[in-house]
């Protein structure tokens, strides 16, 4: 089920809406193809096809990780390295691990950055090779998408379960790089995950007197405890 | 307590609130209402992220609670979970959110919220009857599914800021706004003054059970927070804040409320911009 425009910015998705969004696509999709070929001319038509890209996209890189995450047949280390792949290729890294250092952003050296860099990503694809692992084999329905300014999209979708679990709703927030669709956040049932990022790093960061080593030494612990499959006493209260 | 059935992440987060509610409630029915004078005045904004002023007391609390989950609530979850079977577990959860109907359509109804406060009316008629005193939750498949409200997030409809973070024993997060909307709640709940001057047997089986429910539904979910996250009590507190602004905008997404990141990079030279809030 896909449709190319929101009535709102809030999708309620019923049966019948599901049915007239698919009916009104069918009658519109010749016009909006004619409408295209004038796209100069027409910028609700531009927007329509943002909208499809962005659309695709979320469809594409959901249908990848799902895939990956229910693939049984290979190892843990072999799954994260698909994961992180995955994640290089569509995701905005860079800017993920800028924005979850909020006001300490300018703090780090450059071997601090580097280092950083590395350790947030390994750090991710652990964390969401294990957070996803409740969605192996299900299917993520694209709702609808949304332009937000000129270089960003949301786009709204939900898994839906085949155990008759509620659906997750699950948005998107992409941004435009070089004319390429990147993630910058994803939301699932109303959390932002960069924000909780966000706000977890710069505590870290505060509670250690703003010294940007003790994040680095944090995301170390985290990641060689998550390596080695402990799952208890993991609490890390930094004060 | 709120009960928030079908959405795993408030429920796990609540859950861990309740970590210590057994205990406290087994070992002794001590009034709580003196917490309510407890709460601290609104904090300033503390120029960062977090209003978070009493930290490291929340913190305190943060590990006692889960010091009470360790060796109590969680095992008694877990052997809930293993050796009751899923209908009785999914009937004593329709039960317990059937009973809460009350306060969640006076909640409803306070935030001017009609059509939803129709969908719980008619629920608690359909579930009642239909649905064999709550049993059962017949509703939902006939398009009325349940939703969670209190009077804290009626507090927030009228304008009330959440307040300093604050973390309690036995409750978990109680932002002053929230502490409030638990304590209203409970005198829209019709048994609080069914068991007003009678032996509280009733109510704390409720509680303790609810308790007892949310932590069995959250097992795996919490335990994948406490692994994935770098500072526990900080993830939960985001998380707390996320889901209640979730819950407040009953689920609507306003994409235009987000923070500014199209000039964010590491690479740039621009001056930081930390009036990102959420």
């Amino acid at each position: 089920m896909v449709t190319t425009r929101m009535t709102s910015s809030v999708m309620r998705p019923s049966l019948s809406r599901a049915h007239a969004a698919r009916a009104t696509r069918a009658l519109i999709a010749p016009f909006a193809f004619c409408a295209m070929l004038f796209a100069g001319f027409a910028p609700a038509a531009a927007q329509a096809s943002t909208d499809q890209a962005a659309v695709s996209f979320v469809e594409d890189v959901s249908t990848r990780a799902i895939d990956i995450i229910s693939d049984k047949g290979i190892s843990k280390a072999q799954r994260e390295e698909e994961f992180r792949a995955l994640l290089l290729e569509t995701a905005d890294m860079n800017r993920i691990a800028a924005f979850a250092l909020g006001q300490y952003l300018r703090t780090p050296t450059e071997e601090q950055k580097a280092e950083y860099l590395k350790l947030v990503e390994t750090f991710i694809v652990k964390v969401y090779v294990t957070r996803l692992s409740d969605y192996n084999n299900e299917k993520l329905d694209v709702l609808g998408a949304k332009a937000k300014g000129d270089t960003q999209a949301m786009v709204q979708s939900e898994i839906k379960f085949t155990n008759g679990r509620e659906p997750v709703k699950v948005d998107w927030w992409l941004i435009k790089n070089d004319g390429d669709f990147k993630i910058f956040d994803v939301n699932v049932v109303g959390i932002w995950l960069a924000q909780e990022q966000r706000s977890t790093f710069t505590t870290v960061i505060r509670n250690n007197g703003g010294k940007f080593e003790s994040l680095l030494e944090h995301l170390r612990t985290q990641i060689s405890k998550a390596e080695a499959g402990d799952i208890s006493g993991i609490t890390t209260s930094s004060n | 307590m709120k009960t928030m059935y079908g959405t795993a992440m408030p429920t796990a987060i609540r859950s861990l609130a309740l970590a210590a509610i057994a205990i406290v409630v087994i070992a002794a029915a001590s009034p709580r209402a003196a917490m309510a004078q407890d709460a601290p005045p609104p904090a300033v904004d503390n120029g960062v992220d977090e209003n978070d002023p009493l930290e490291p007391m929340n913190r305190y609390f943060f590990e006692l609670n889960k010091f009470f989950d360790t060796i109590l609530l969680k095992p008694v979850a877990t052997w809930y979970d293993g050796v009751v079977p899923e209908p009785g577990r999914d009937g004593v959860r329709n039960f317990l959110d059937n009973l809460r109907s009350p306060v969640i359509l006076a909640n409803d109804m306070l935030q001017g919220e009609w059509e939803r406060a129709g969908t719980t009316a008619s629920r608690f008629g359909i579930n009642t009857t239909v649905g064999v005193l709550g049993l059962f939750d017949p509703a939902s498949g006939w398009g009325m599914p349940q939703h969670s409200e209190d009077f804290g997030q009626t507090l927030a409809v009228y304008g009330t800021g959440e307040g300093a973070y604050l973390y309690l024993p036995v409750l978990g997060p109680a932002p002053p706004r929230d502490l409030t909307g638990f304590f209203v709640d409970q005198f829209f709940d019709p048994l609080t003054y069914i068991y007003w001057d009678k032996p509280k047997t009733v109510p704390t089986a409720r509680f303790v059970v609810n308790g007892i429910d949310q932590r069995a539904r959250s097992l795996k979910t919490l335990d994948q927070i406490e692994r994935t996250s770098v500072d526990h009590y900080a993830t939960i507190r985001n998380l707390y804040r996320q889901i209640r602004a979730n819950e407040i905008a009953n689920g609507q997404r306003d994409f235009d409320d987000l923070p500014d990141i199209e000039n964010l990079n590491f690479d740039t030279n621009e001056p930081n911009t930390p009036s990102m809030r959420f």
